[in-house]
């Protein structure tokens, strides 16, 4: 493939192309009123953003009393009610249905919106 | 406005000078001029400011070696579809590809003993056969890939469109493999979550990720294809004008193939970290990563006039857009709505990118 090296200086010089421009027809004047109105939903939408902002944190109590949802921002903790469920005891919060990562309401900070899943183990059958 | 782009090539001082002798419309076009071709980087440094007065913490510690490892995690990627931008083109089956690569190495590199391994009997892989089987993979798509481009000549949207459908299929069968029924693939290795996730040194008590380092390899090795190999050159020829280049000699062919042949390499790089980084492998994993990745290349001057880009622009880029991202998850902007902001700053890119270009004409 590299049969002569010293072809770029050669074929930059007539760079008659343009790549995905080559059939732009647009004055530099227009582009620059497009530009600044696209900036300007940028910062219109980050604005939004900033002002609705907050992260969803939703629980999935998998069969257990509903636990609603809440909105909490960047770095902060939770403090959910905790679910009862009949026959078994609760047994702490997961990130996921599988149990593999466990998330401590009290002290995990929260940095995303995610959702939380119950999770139960059987209570002893000794209340008969 | 020509008097801008012959400015350019002076010292500062001569640009001064040649400033003050302006007429004043003249002195107000250059200075807009220079203020919207700048506009990127002035926005990135408008939402620093206003982030860090909001939220202190975003410019403590922690916060920057985070920014840091998610520029390293994201850096691979984007040095390959670099490539593909400077031959005018793209490849937007990049995500996809970075899942499938992860899905693999995640696979392979289970714990022996996890009860739902997807190879039981496999054991646990060498690390290094396993970076080779997913680099060749990723290489293998890079290659399909460009072959359609450069010997169809059909635009690199069209065929990494259908190569992004291709491999989605692909990971999603090959989650099906075994017991493991299109779960999510963990239980990895210590051996490869440590190779990868390890801390390579602390600074304070804030550990640095290994692959931070790794990113910094492939880096330097990606500048040393560009800059000083034969194939480099070829790249950029092609780039900046397809016919001259071949005239010239240059086999465009095999220097398209091989453009896109490195890219995938650089997905399956993407793929093996990005596995033990995020450690849950899903069909999701990867998802979107060539937004990022084709965002991060134009902010960072890899121009679609094609020819033009440097591996520092780049490197620019990726860094730029995860302070952008680290900076809103700081004031609570959940991901979701992060799309729409992606999808502008892309456009914004795109626009100051072509205004560069017919100014220049």
């Amino acid at each position: 493939m590299a049969r002569n090296p010293e072809i770029t200086t050669e074929s930059a010089a007539p760079r008659k192309s343009g790549g995905l421009y080559s059939r732009v027809k647009v004055s530099v004047k227009t582009l620059d009123i497009i530009i600044l109105v696209l900036i300007a939903a940028l910062v219109l939408c980050v604005w939004f953003m900033v002002s609705h902002n907050g992260f969803t944190v939703t629980y999935d109590t998998l069969g257990g009393t509903p636990v609603e949802s809440v909105r909490v921002l960047h770095g902060e903790t939770l403090s959910p009610e905790t679910p009862t469920r009949e026959g078994y005891t609760f047994d702490g919060w997961y990130l996921d249905k599988e149990y593999r990562y466990a998330w401590n309401p009290e002290t995990d900070p929260v940095t995303d919106s995610m959702t939380l899943y119950a999770k139960w183990v059987e209570a002893p059958r000794d209340g008969t | 406005m020509s008097e801008i782009n012959t400015i350019k090539k002076k010292t500062l001082g001569d640009r001064f000078a040649e400033f003050k002798a302006m007429s004043g419309a003249d002195k107000r076009r250059a200075v807009g001029g220079v203020l919207i071709n700048n506009a990127m980087y002035i926005i990135i440094a408008i939402a620093v400011i206003f982030i860090a007065i909001k939220v202190p913490a975003f410019l403590g510690l922690p916060s920057i070696v985070n920014i840091i490892s998610l520029t390293a995690a994201k850096l691979p990627i984007a040095l390959g579809i670099g490539g593909c931008i400077v031959l005018t083109g793209t490849d937007i089956s990049a995500g996809r590809c970075v899942g499938l690569t992860a899905c693999i190495a995640a696979s392979l590199l289970q714990v022996a003993t996890y009860s739902n391994k997807m190879f039981p009997n496999l054991g646990v892989m060498p690390l290094w056969l396993v970076f080779l089987i997913v680099v060749a993979v990723g290489a293998l798509v890079g290659l399909v890939n460009g072959f359609f481009v450069a010997k169809f000549k059909l635009h690199p949207f069209i065929v990494t469109l259908s190569t992004q459908l291709i491999v989605f299929g692909t990971v999603l069968m090959y989650l099906m493999i075994g017991t493991n029924n299109g779960q999510t693939l963990s239980g990895l290795d210590t051996s490869y979550t440590d190779f990868v996730r390890g801390t390579l040194f602390t600074i304070g008590d804030v550990a640095v990720p290994k692959y931070v380092l790794y990113a910094v390899i492939i880096t330097a090795i990606m500048w040393v294809i560009w800059n000083k190999t034969a194939f480099g050159k070829n790249m950029f020829a092609v780039g900046s004008n397809e016919e001259a280049a071949n005239v010239s000699g240059v086999n465009v062919f095999m220097t398209i193939v091989l453009v896109f042949v490195l890219a995938g390499a650089m997905y399956g790089v993407t793929g093996f970290i990005e596995g033990a980084r995020i450690a849950s492998c899903s069909a999701n994993t990867g998802l979107n990563y060539e937004c990022d990745a084709i965002a991060a290349c134009v902010i960072g001057g890899v121009s679609f006039v094609g020819g033009t880009g440097k591996i520092s622009g780049i490197v620019i880029g990726v860094l730029l857009l995860q302070i952008i991202f680290a900076g809103l998850n700081f004031l609570s902007v959940s991901a979701n709505m992060l799309y729409i902001i992606k999808g502008l700053i892309i456009l914004i890119a795109c626009a100051i990118d072509m205004r560069k270009y017919l100014v220049r004409k």
